[in-house]
């Protein structure tokens, strides 16, 4: 009798470590995939279309374009666009605005296209691209973490009715799958 | 004698020239050759040397101003003791004490080797520079206004991409505003007394000639612009103040003279220039002084109003801004032999640059009350 307890004592210790040793794994294997989620930081979300200095940002953004000059400064320059539109796009799908949301998302995508070219050019100019093909990969990885949520928040197809206009309709899936393409091939 | 004493000077400047090399930063390949690491081991010896460099060097400057009062060195020999101090001294190792012309050298590369926009992107983000190796500011964007960067172009672009050629011919470049600006005072005062005064002072000397700043560039704009404001050329003064302003912004204090100008020009009242100099050398030295809030006050700092000196009458400010440029030269004492930024050094530092001025202030006291007894 008090061997049988023994042993049954010794198995549920052996349970136990079975069950610390699962649970310690899953704990890494969460913890693990929260690596794989980019470290790189979106900016605040700016002025909205509607805004008096969403206008003003706008002429902002065209005189920048040329203070960022130089292969680097438009590589900056285009990904700081990309950025700022894509997290505009964002937070106009949240406040169901989706007409301009897309526009917003379709700029970021201008932007984002953009990018490697102005690093390749910077290396066909003899300059080490290694670090801000890193930054690249970051923010591609970060872009496509937005548009993931995004897939998940929108519905696959959505119907746009304004009050005197015509219905359109807006793919969702296909927008946003496209979006993510484009952040996947220009790594 | 005369022969003596230029020689002794020409050889002194050379042993400066030499002791420079001492200094040598490790990594800066270029000059791997003359590299000897003795500033790094031997801190005690090289703060001594360079003590008595500063000492010796005001000793040669006094022996000219009083061998220049009693006749014994003409307008000649000043233009020939100009240039030996700059043969004696244009080729030193620029960064024996400051690394701005490394600054300078990378902020130029930035803006026409690399044709990016030096006020977006800091040497750093260009990896593996050579240059990375040895600057000591990379982490920072362009800390110079707009005019200073287009001007640079010009030393650097002249160097070929030659780094050694590159770093000389911004001392050069220094140089060439130097004698612009000696010219200048010349034109603007043309007793070789008063022109001594700057063109001579071992501060100028070595901050231009071994450390190659570029706050002569500044300085030569605003004396540029008294010049024409002097001659009437209002906008013309207006438009080189401007550009000593995209220089460094520390010009921008000499607004409130300009304006007071501008407007007694217009009212057609007469000027008081002597005055006019006291309050610009006056405004400088305050913005010397309040550079203590932005960072530290640098030596080199001191052209800001040095520069006025050969243009007022007060013996007193130039006894004062004298004694302070010898207080200025002493600031790199501290660093030199402790190798550390912090504490004792900015206490060290304040209390070695203001004891000379207090020296002076105590001795001007004193002899004016021994005047006045004499008088009586």
């Amino acid at each position: 009798m008090g061997m049988a307890q023994k042993t049954k004592l010794k198995f549920n210790i052996q349970q136990i470590k079975f069950i610390l040793i699962f649970i310690l794994f899953f704990f890494f294997v969460l913890t693990s995939s929260s690596f794989a989620s980019s470290s790189y930081v979106l900016p605040y979300p700016s002025a909205m279309p509607g805004n008096i200095f969403y206008k003003i940002n706008l002429l902002k953004e065209k005189v920048m374009k040329y203070w960022y000059y130089g292969d680097f400064g438009q590589f900056f320059y285009n990904l700081k666009q990309s950025d700022k539109y894509l997290v505009e796009a964002k937070t106009l799908f949240e406040y169901k605005q989706h007409l301009l949301g897309l526009v917003a998302l379709k700029k970021s995508n201008e932007y984002f296209v953009q990018i490697k070219p102005n690093l390749l050019s910077a290396k066909e100019n003899n300059k080490d691209i290694s670090e801000n093909t890193d930054i690249l990969s970051e923010a591609a990885l970060k872009h496509t973490e937005v548009l993931d949520e995004l897939k998940l928040e929108l519905p696959e197809v959505f119907v746009w009715t304004p009050e005197k206009d015509n219905p359109t309709t807006i793919n969702f899936k296909e927008i946003l799958d496209e979006a993510i393409n484009i952040r996947n091939e220009s790594q | 004698m005369k022969k003596i004493l230029f020689l002794t000077y020409s050889f002194f400047l050379v042993f400066i020239s030499f002791f420079s090399y001492l200094f040598l930063d490790p990594n800066l390949t270029y000059l791997h050759n003359f590299f000897t690491g003795f500033s790094y081991s031997n801190r005690g010896i090289i703060t001594l040397i360079y003590t008595a460099i500063v000492f010796l060097f005001f000793v040669f400057y006094i022996l000219f101003v009083k061998l220049l009062n009693k006749g014994v060195l003409v307008r000649k020999d000043i233009l020939i003791l100009i240039g030996i101090s700059a043969l004696g001294l244009l080729f030193s190792y620029p960064a024996m004490v400051s690394y701005d012309i490394f600054n300078y050298v990378a902020t130029a590369k930035v803006s026409f080797y690399y044709f990016e926009n030096p006020y977006l992107l800091m040497p750093i983000q260009f990896l593996n520079d050579p240059l990375l190796l040895f600057m000591q500011a990379a982490n920072k964007t362009a800390l110079y206004g707009p005019f200073w960067i287009m001007l640079t172009s010009i030393p650097f672009l002249l160097g070929f991409g030659q780094f050694i050629l590159i770093l000389f011919n911004f001392k050069f470049f220094i140089f060439v505003f130097y004698l612009l600006t000696t010219y200048l005072l010349n034109k603007l005062n043309s007793d070789v007394k008063n022109l001594i005064i700057f063109a001579l002072n071992p501060l100028v000397l070595f901050e231009l000639f071994v450390g190659g700043h570029n706050d002569i560039v500044m300085m030569f704009l605003v004396i540029l612009s008294f010049y024409l404001l002097k001659n009437k050329k209002i906008l013309l003064a207006l438009v080189f103040l401007t550009l000593s302003i995209f220089i460094k912004f520390a010009s921008l204090f000499l607004l409130p003279i300009i304006i007071y100008i501008v407007i007694q020009n217009i009212k057609k009242r007469e000027i008081s220039w002597d005055k006019v100099f006291v309050a610009s050398s006056i405004l400088m030295f305050t913005v010397f002084l309040l550079s203590t809030f932005r960072e530290e006050i640098y030596p080199w700092y001191g052209i800001w109003f040095l520069a006025f000196t050969p243009l007022f009458k007060n013996k007193l400010l130039k006894g004062f801004y004298l004694a302070l440029s010898f207080g200025l030269l002493l600031r790199y004492i501290p660093y030199m032999y402790l190798a550390t930024y912090l504490s004792p050094t900015p206490l060290i530092k304040t209390i070695l640059m203001i004891t000379p001025v207090i020296l002076y202030l105590i001795y001007m006291i004193v002899f004016r009350k021994l005047k006045l007894r004499v008088k009586k």
